[in-house]
């Protein structure tokens, strides 16, 4: 059987489930004494097993068999396990994820997993001494039905193509006994292995567990197509007609759902331009419908890509233990606005940032033990990393409650760089995030293992940027630094300003617009060497586009000014003319070599013709 | 299909000159269309240009080959060179050949051809070619 098509399903979920181990492996440290971990981190081990081997990944299926060995033992032995033993989990799940990811690319012969292997052999061996083995194996014999009544009774239908469907169902049955009691399983576990079992069984369950909840435990196991509760089944009914039903859809078609919605939405600006001028209420009425529809049609799209922030910042946990140990620091990591969504092309791009940032935060920004009792804090620090919706924007904060950034250093290495005129005697959060968003600037004293000199800023900017979002930054001696990136919800789809400049169009993503002038109504005055205008009592510099886009000649007496704003930073764009504003698909493409940084896309207007995307984060 | 026995090489022409280059990297011949300028980049790209939705950069091939630019017609060849589809607009595609390689000769001294982009010489009847090293003469200029 070919099952390379089930590869990257494989991935995906051996990727949640290895989060997940790594989640209760961190709940476990906290609270060694605690039971739970250790059963949710047996299950998914061996739900791992059992597909790397119908995947005939046997590195894999071996590893995790080992693992899950000596999970067994330290279920079955009921003590808080030793320190080294959780260390060597954690390093089970690394030498897990790298055997996972090369099984899947092909490398699976490249692996050397001899060590983690051996060490689990004799770790269970040593623990395993300690504990009493059960006289007699867990029983598998059919549970004897209760009588009939007593419980919610459930139905399942696992999907026709699952593998190895006796396996998906007892591991459904494992976990609803963990939820309440359940009997009158039909047919009975002992046949669910066997030629006939057909994917779908019954059972009633004695629990205090909603419906729902019950339901998400079940889909939990992966491939199950139904879940049926017979005493509510009109409930049941509405819920599959409703959100219930997930599939897994590949990022590639949705992007090309999301292109094919921008060319239908570029031929209705075409449409309704034309029913317009043909003056014909018929064919009025059909573009008007037509377009109705292309826009339901995208808000669907739109909203079908949509996903939790969680799917990025549950790895983040594991991620700040490690460095905690690595640094010898003590560090609580905050996570909130989990279910903040972004759009997946979004939140795929951010994971990498915000890696660096928290481990900047980690490293640069949280102080020794030490250091910190001595300047009267706690001896932990505090990384907070925040989700929340500002307008239509999602604002991501890195919070740490370290030393601040030293300001002094930073100034002096910009203007060394010759950044900074060398006039200004202090930074401001608006300077010192311009000028840590260029390369070379350091933001650590000494070089460090973990985050080398500091860098990564300017790539965490960059970043931020080409997504047409932006970064700031806030930073204060001895009590922190903050870093908020504010990206768009959605990617693909913006509203933007069409602008004219000599005869070329730019488009000007309206999120940052906060107004639009008339260049002669207001004042010019020149303020270190560069044009800027006084906007209610403030200067707020000016960029003329035809100086910056290398057109030359002067702007159109009554050119229109263009105001952006970005978090507290403010600029006048000068252009030639204001076409019109529509809502306007935006395409990646790589720059070549000198191109100038300051367009975040392009997009394609209704004659095909590519406009570029100015990035308001470039300009301002 | 790549013929075991020989070379697949596209002919085309740029001014007086007549160059190839590999049909593995070629991926479609488009009519010429109207670029976007790039402000900033160098002057041998000529913008980026729209192919079924996808925004692909498109490199003068007078202009890259040290020729006079022209005006007019002409045609782009869509080319895949490290993953990034480029175009290179050229006056005319002439020919799709299999040349055995031993019809290939070393590339030799040739007036006004940068020599770093030359990967060989060959003969089309009476006529020879360059044949060029596409991503030598790509990759400064795009950003590879």
């Amino acid at each position: 059987m070919d099952l390379s098509q089930y590869a990257e399903l494989f991935l995906a979920e051996s990727r949640e489930h290895l989060t997940t181990i790594n989640q209760l492996l961190l709940e476990w440290e906290r609270d060694p004494g605690a039971s739970e971990p250790v059963a949710g981190i047996f299950r998914s081990m061996h739900t791992i097993k059992g597909m790397a081997a119908t995947m005939g990944y046997g590195a894999v299926a071996d590893l995790a068999h080992r693992a899950e060995s000596l999970l067994d033992v330290l279920r079955r032995g009921k003590q808080a396990p030793p320190d080294e033993v959780v260390e060597l989990l954690f390093r089970s799940a690394d030498s897990l994820d790298q055997a996972i990811e090369a099984s899947v690319a092909g490398r699976e012969a490249d692996l050397d997993l001899s060590d983690v292997l051996k060490s689990l052999d004799r770790a269970s061996q040593t623990l395993g001494a300690d504990v009493e083995r059960p006289a007699v194996q867990r029983p598998s014999a059919p549970v004897v039905a209760v009588a009939a009544g007593a419980g919610r009774p459930v139905r399942v239908v696992l999907v026709t193509e699952a593998q190895l469907k006796g396996a998906r169902a007892l591991l459904i049955l494992r976990r609803l006994e963990a939820l309440g009691r359940v009997h009158a399983v039909e047919p009975p576990p002992s046949q669910m292995e066997g030629e006939e079992f057909g994917g779908q069984f019954a059972l009633r369950i004695e629990t205090a567990a909603a419906d729902e909840d019950l339901e998400r435990e079940i889909r939990a196991a992966g491939d199950v197509d139904r879940v049926e509760f017979a005493a509510q089944e009109e409930a049941a009914r509405t819920e599959a007609g409703g959100r219930s039903k997930h599939i897994r859809v590949d990022l590639r078609r949705l992007d090309a759902l999301m292109n094919l919605i921008g060319e239908l939405l570029t031929a209705r600006g075409r449409l309704t331009e034309l029913s317009t001028a043909s003056a014909d209420a018929d064919l009025e009425d059909i573009a008007v419908r037509v377009s109705g529809l292309a826009a339901d049609l995208q808000a669907e799209i739109v909203s079908a890509r949509m996903t939790p922030v969680w799917q990025v910042f549950d790895r983040f946990p594991r991620l700040v233990r490690d460095l905690a140990r690595k640094l010898g620091k003590q560090i609580e990591l905050r996570v909130e606005g989990k279910e903040i969504e972004l759009d997946r092309a979004i939140l795929d791009k951010i994971g990498e940032p915000l890696v660096h940032l928290l481990r900047n935060a980690a490293d640069h920004g949280l102080e020794s033990p030490d250091e910190r009792v001595a300047a009267g804090k706690p001896a932990e620090g505090v990384i907070e990393l925040s989700a929340m919706r500002e307008r239509a924007a999602v604002a991501i904060r890195v919070r740490d409650d370290g030393r601040g950034m030293d300001r002094d250093q930073i100034l002096a290495q910009a203007k060394e760089l010759g950044l900074v005129d060398p006039a200004v005697d202090a930074l401001s959060d608006e300077l010192l995030m311009r000028v840590l968003g260029r390369s070379g600037i350091s933001t650590a004293s000494e070089v460090s293992e973990v985050s080398g000199r500091g860098v990564g800023i300017d790539a965490v900017a960059d970043v931020v940027r080409a997504l047409g979002g932006g970064i700031d930054v806030d930073s204060e001696p001895g009590r922190g630094t903050v870093f908020t990136l504010r990206l768009p919800t959605t990617l693909a789809i913006i509203r933007a300003l069409i602008t004219r400049v000599g005869d070329e169009r730019y488009a000007l993503p309206i999120t940052h617009v906060a107004e639009t002038l008339d260049l002669n109504t207001v004042a010019v005055t020149r303020v270190d060497g560069r044009d800027a205008m006084s906007l209610r009592e403030e200067v707020v510099p000016l960029v003329h586009m035809r100086e910056m886009l290398e057109i030359g000649g002067d702007a159109p007496p009554r050119s229109p000014v263009i105001v952006l704003q970005m978090g507290e930073r403010r600029c006048g764009i000068v252009v030639d003319r204001l076409v019109s504003q529509q809502e306007i698909v935006v395409k990646t493409f790589s720059p070549p070599q000198g191109t100038l940084p300051i367009f975040s896309g392009a997009t394609i207007l209704g004659e095909g013709r590519p406009v570029l995307i100015l990035d308001a984060g470039g300009l301002v | 299909m790549d013929d075991l026995a020989g070379v697949r090489i596209l002919v085309f022409r740029l001014a007086d000159l007549r160059y190839g280059i590999g049909i593995s990297a070629v991926r479609e011949i488009l009519p010429t269309q109207q670029a976007t300028r790039l402000p900033g980049a160098s002057h041998e790209v000529a913008g980026l240009i729209n192919v079924r939705g996808q925004l692909v950069p498109l490199v003068d091939g007078r202009r890259a080959l040290g020729h006079a630019p022209s005006e007019g017609s002409g045609t782009i060849v869509l080319c895949e060179v490290g993953e990034q589809y480029v175009g290179l607009a050229v006056d005319e595609v002439i020919d799709l050949l299999t040349v055995a390689p031993e019809d290939l000769s070393d590339r030799g001294e040739l007036p006004g051809v940068d020599p770093r982009l030359v990967r060989a010489v060959g003969l089309r009847g009476d006529d020879t070619f360059v044949l060029l090293d596409l991503d030598a003469l790509l990759a400064p200029i795009l950003s590879l």
